[in-house]
């Protein structure tokens, strides 16, 4: 749709991107107190930098409905549903799990997101990697990760 | 292997269910640090329990959770189990007066915690810069009303300690002078010395080595007797503001229900600790004062507590001083 | 000059003993270890490490927590080239070029072009505080809060300069920084602004999770997809160590670097970390080629590099003289000497004299030490580069969490960069560049602090800027840079963009 529209379609979705992140903001800022600009108060300089990233949005969304670019490339999503997930994983079970099964399952997790995958590999090495982790970590340095759930 | 592997589980189940008998602590105690790494509250904090880890048989490990004056950390421990390996040291802000400077508080100082015991206090002193053609209290107060307009008092940062007593100083002399919000003492303390404001109140340890150095001038201390570490400067009662006796207390709090054998162990780790020559030696450099016996009892904390809420309200109330 | 030879004297005498010398190499050797850590900058060593050093008498613990110190700042350095991830915002402009070199295949000589400009510039920033302490201390005093927005305002600028492609999306991501750096609670009234009632929020973004976020993660995401240009550039092993040619290149970009960086580093408040930035710039407007940089140039890592060691070095010199932190590293330092018993002030200097100037003396060892540490480390880390894609990006993954969570054992900084990571992505995928937004988002804090204190004490009178002269002297500067910067744009006309 967007190839239709404009004739820049990535300049086009980015500039649309900054609409709605300088909308999000202005949103978010509306109840702070303005001030003066002599007596500034908390939402004057949120609200006019989101003012300044609407205005720039919409210049790129101008300037990409007349001049040729980009299409949007494709969006593989493999890659980064793997890694984001892997991460969010950790989060999820670093406190309730600790890292010897947060550890591997982040790395096997992160690791899908490669079509070069192989799962026995894999798991060897996600499990050598957080023993040396866990080595490095909390035994040398130290640092209170928690490695076991009620440890 | 079944047999082995049965037996170690009953033994770890005994073993904790006997560790409620046994005495605590049997692992590492967390005390959280509402504050930045490296600040006074976090430096008597780390001289204290060095030696209460000692004590005690077990490491007590600080964790900084900076954040909103002081909140953020001390939300957390209010919120935590009480079985006794979360404890916090708050001070006069956290405990004293965030009630009134934050409406949405989620904790209630005198009743989410357990009091354990007064750590150190570290005395208030009036600075100004050495620009200030003011050489003692009253000519200085007397400088302030007459440009009442022009100056500028900086503090650290709405919930800090600088901010709190500001406020009860300006009071005291009745102004209301323009505040100049900083973020952490040594911003607010190198645009002092540089002249660009006017005066600060902070902890004696915050400003001690500056003003021996001159850089800027203490005009008085905010306690009854004169500190070792400054010998020279005059008290407020000297000085003539007798009223504004203020000092950035820090005790140790437990969350509430934490058991009473739990917080007596912990206070008669931090007695001990603050009678230690070493510890005594390393707090009174810093300018702390430290707590006398009456006044270290959990008892006592707690009755604090609850008179250094009511004393912070009105004043910060009248200024206007509430965050969001 | 007598009583300085005889001051160094004192020092190294002081930080020669085999103690002194032994905790400074462990310093930095455990700085470095951590700092390679990605995300996990100087602070965050400092305060990890600072129980480690109780033990230890006051000169010993503080030779070591500065060896520490910049340990961690050439960690973050290593990871920036490395992994792209920056360990702190001074190494930010380092990921510039120096990634763009690893992928080259010229890890090696980024690092080591890095390690050796690093150590010219701290060899000159100590004798710079040796010499010139004092006086450069009264110099920083000039600076108010007028000032300090006047060079911010310059280094927007330079945030400009630093950008490749197309100008307009470079300002886009720069205002989008800013506008990031405003999440928190405001300065004056401690209002929570746009924290949508998360707690965490409450003092901001940090500046670790965005940069794991938008750089690391986002390159992961990006290396997965684009795997021809990986592994064809992976592949190429080139030379361990710079060439003669390459040092060549590099002599002058360091030497300009390392005064930039002297000289933005004694400014409190973080002057330093505009240090890489300005070095940069210059670097990009002076060359013969500019359009290099952003693709490799090695003057924009020898450069950023040299200012940014030179700048973290010369900090301590308000610490030193006056007793006041200029940042957040430097307030850890001042609470392990108080914890030590030192109160940093003024009289440190004469009341112990051992300390002070031992603690001079060390930091030029240390930048010895860190270069021993570093040379050879360079050929680990560049054979493990080696390691397949497909095992190599999971251990950074789970180095990159370990690294956030313990920042502040924090599961919300965690989920703080997977979000980030997202954001990124989407970032690249619309033909924008991070960086500008980083370093929009670094300097936006400094910014909107210093411009309503600089108002605040004006009462309000925007001539203040204009009116001191040091104030007025940056933006002229600011606004020749950005004549500068805008000029060639203009001439091209405004529809270009380049790809990456």
């Amino acid at each position: 749709m967007l190839q239709k529209l404009f004739r820049n379609p990535q300049d086009a979705a980015a500039g649309l991107f900054l609409v709605s992140v300088a909308a999000f903001f202005l949103w978010q800022s509306s109840s702070l107190d303005l001030g003066t600009l002599r007596s500034m108060g908390p939402g004057m300089l949120p609200r006019s930098l989101a003012l300044i990233v609407l205005g720039l949005g919409c210049l790129i969304m101008f300037n990409a409905s007349v001049t040729v670019g980009p299409a949007l490339e494709s969006w593989q999503l493999r890659g980064p549903v793997f890694v984001i997930g892997s991460i969010l994983i950790f989060a999820l079970l670093i406190r309730s799990a600790g890292l010897l099964v947060a550890g591997p399952l982040t790395m096997i997790v992160g690791a899908y997101a490669s079509d070069e995958f192989r799962l026995k590999e894999t798991l060897i090495f996600s499990v050598l990697m957080t023993a040396f982790c866990i080595l490095l970590f909390k035994v040398m340095l130290k640092l209170p990760i928690p490695v076991i759930a009620f440890m | 292997m079944f047999k082995s592997l049965l037996t170690g589980l009953v033994a770890t189940v005994l073993s904790v269910g006997c560790s409620f008998a046994q005495s605590y602590p049997t692992k590492p105690i967390v005390m959280i640090v509402p504050f930045a790494a490296g600040g006074p509250t976090d430096v008597v904090a780390r001289i204290v329990t060095e030696h209460m880890s000692r004590s005690l048989g077990q490491q007590i490990v600080i964790e900084n959770v900076a954040g909103a004056g002081g909140t953020t950390g001390s939300t957390r421990v209010a919120t935590a189990s009480n079985d006794g390996y979360t404890i916090m040291m708050g001070h006069m802000g956290t405990h004293g007066a965030a009630p009134a400077l934050y409406p949405n508080l989620k904790y209630d100082p005198s009743k989410d915690f357990e009091p354990v015991g007064l750590a150190a206090g570290t005395p208030i002193i009036i600075v100004s810069s050495a620009k200030i053609p003011a050489s003692d209290l009253k000519s200085f107060i007397a400088y302030l009303k007459a440009n009442a307009t022009k100056v500028n008092q900086a503090h650290a940062g709405v919930g800090s300690v600088s901010h709190s007593t500001g406020i009860l100083f300006n009071s005291m002399i009745d102004l209301k002078p323009t505040q100049v919000p900083y973020k952490g003492t040594g911003p607010a303390l190198n645009d002092l010395v540089s002249g660009q404001v006017d005066y600060m109140t902070d902890q004696i340890v915050n400003v001690v080595e500056q003003i021996k150095g001159g850089a800027v001038r203490g005009l008085a201390i905010a306690t009854p007797e004169r500190s070792p570490a400054l010998p020279d400067l005059p008290t407020t009662k000297e000085a003539g503001l007798p009223d504004y006796q203020v000092s950035a207390w820090n005790a140790i709090f437990a969350p509430k229900g934490t058991s009473k054998d739990i917080v007596d162990k912990l206070n008669s780790a931090l007695t001990t600790a603050l009678a230690d020559d070493n510890t005594k030696k390393r707090l009174l450099e810093l300018g702390a004062v430290l707590p006398s016996a009456k006044e270290g009892t959990p008892a006592w904390l707690g009755d604090f507590v609850k008179i250094e809420v009511a004393r912070w309200s009105p004043v910060l109330k009248a200024a206007g001083a509430t965050a969001n | 000059m007598d009583t300085i030879i005889g001051n160094l004297a004192l020092g190294f005498n002081t930080a020669m003993s085999l103690q002194n010398l032994g905790l400074c190499f462990i310093g930095c050797l455990v700085g470095t270890l951590i700092g390679v850590l990605p995300g996990v900058g100087p602070i965050a060593t400092i305060a990890m490490l600072l129980p480690i050093t109780f033990g230890i008498d006051p000169t010993g613990a503080l030779i070591m927590l500065a060896g520490i110190y910049y340990g961690a700042q050439y960690g973050g350095s290593t990871t920036a080239i490395l992994v792209n991830i920056p360990g702190e915002a001074t190494s930010v402009v380092t990921t510039l070029d120096g990634h763009q070199m690893a992928k080259q295949g010229r890890a090696g000589v980024a690092l080591g072009v890095a390690a050796i400009g690093s150590f010219f510039a701290g060899t000159v920033a100590t004798i710079v505080i040796a010499a010139l302490g004092l006086p450069l201390t009264k110099l920083a005093l000039l600076f108010g809060p007028a000032e300090y927005f006047s060079l911010m305002v310059m280094g927007l600028v330079c945030a400009i300069v630093l950008a490749r492609g197309s100008i307009v999306k470079a300002i886009a991501m720069i205002v989008f920084g800013l506008l990031l750096s405003t999440v928190g609670t405001d300065l004056e009234t401690g209002e929570d602004r746009m924290t949508m009632g998360i707690a965490e929020l409450s003092d901001g973004v940090d500046f670790a999770v965005l940069a794991m976020g938008i750089f690391g993660f986002a390159e992961i995401i990006r290396n997965l997809e684009n795997v021809e240009t990986r592994d064809v550039v992976r592949n190429k092993i080139g030379r361990l160590l710079p060439a003669w040619q390459d040092i060549k290149d590099s002599a002058m970009p360091v030497l300009r670097g390392t005064g930039i960086g002297a000289i933005l580093g004694i400014l409190p408040g973080n002057g330093a970390v505009l240090g890489p930035f300005a070095s940069y710039t210059i670097e990009k407007k002076i060359a013969k080629d500019p359009s290099r940089f952003g693709k490799g140039a090695i003057e924009g890592v020898a450069g950023p590099e040299a200012a940014n060691n030179a700048g973290a070095q010369t900090a301590f010199i308000p610490l030193l003289t006056l007793g006041i932190p200029p940042n957040a590293v430097m307030a850890l330092m001042v609470g392990a000497m108080t914890i030590h018993g030192i109160i940093p002030g003024p009289q440190v200097m004469t009341k112990n004299p051992e300390l002070f100037w031992g603690m001079v003396a060390s930091m030029w060892i240390g930048n010895l030490m860190l270069l021993i540490i570093n040379l050879p480390l360079v050929g680990i880390w560049v054979r493990l580069l080696k390691v397949p894609y497909r095992l190599l990006f999971p251990a950074i993954l789970i180095f990159c969490c370990i690294g956030i969570y313990s920042i502040n054992n924090s599961v919300s900084d965690v989920l703080g960069t997977a979000f980030f990571g997202l954001i990124g992505f989407t970032l690249i995928k619309f033909g924008f560049e991070p960086a500008p937004m980083l370093l929009g988002f670094v300097l936006g804090k400094l910014m909107e602090e210093k411009l309503r204190q600089a108002l605040i004490i004006s009462r309000g009178s925007f001539e203040t800027f204009i009116d001191r002269p040091i104030s007025l002297g940056l933006l002229v500067v600011a606004v020749i840079l950005l004549v500068l910067a805008l000029l060639p744009s203009i001439q091209k006309g405004r529809d270009e963009v380049f790809t990456e």
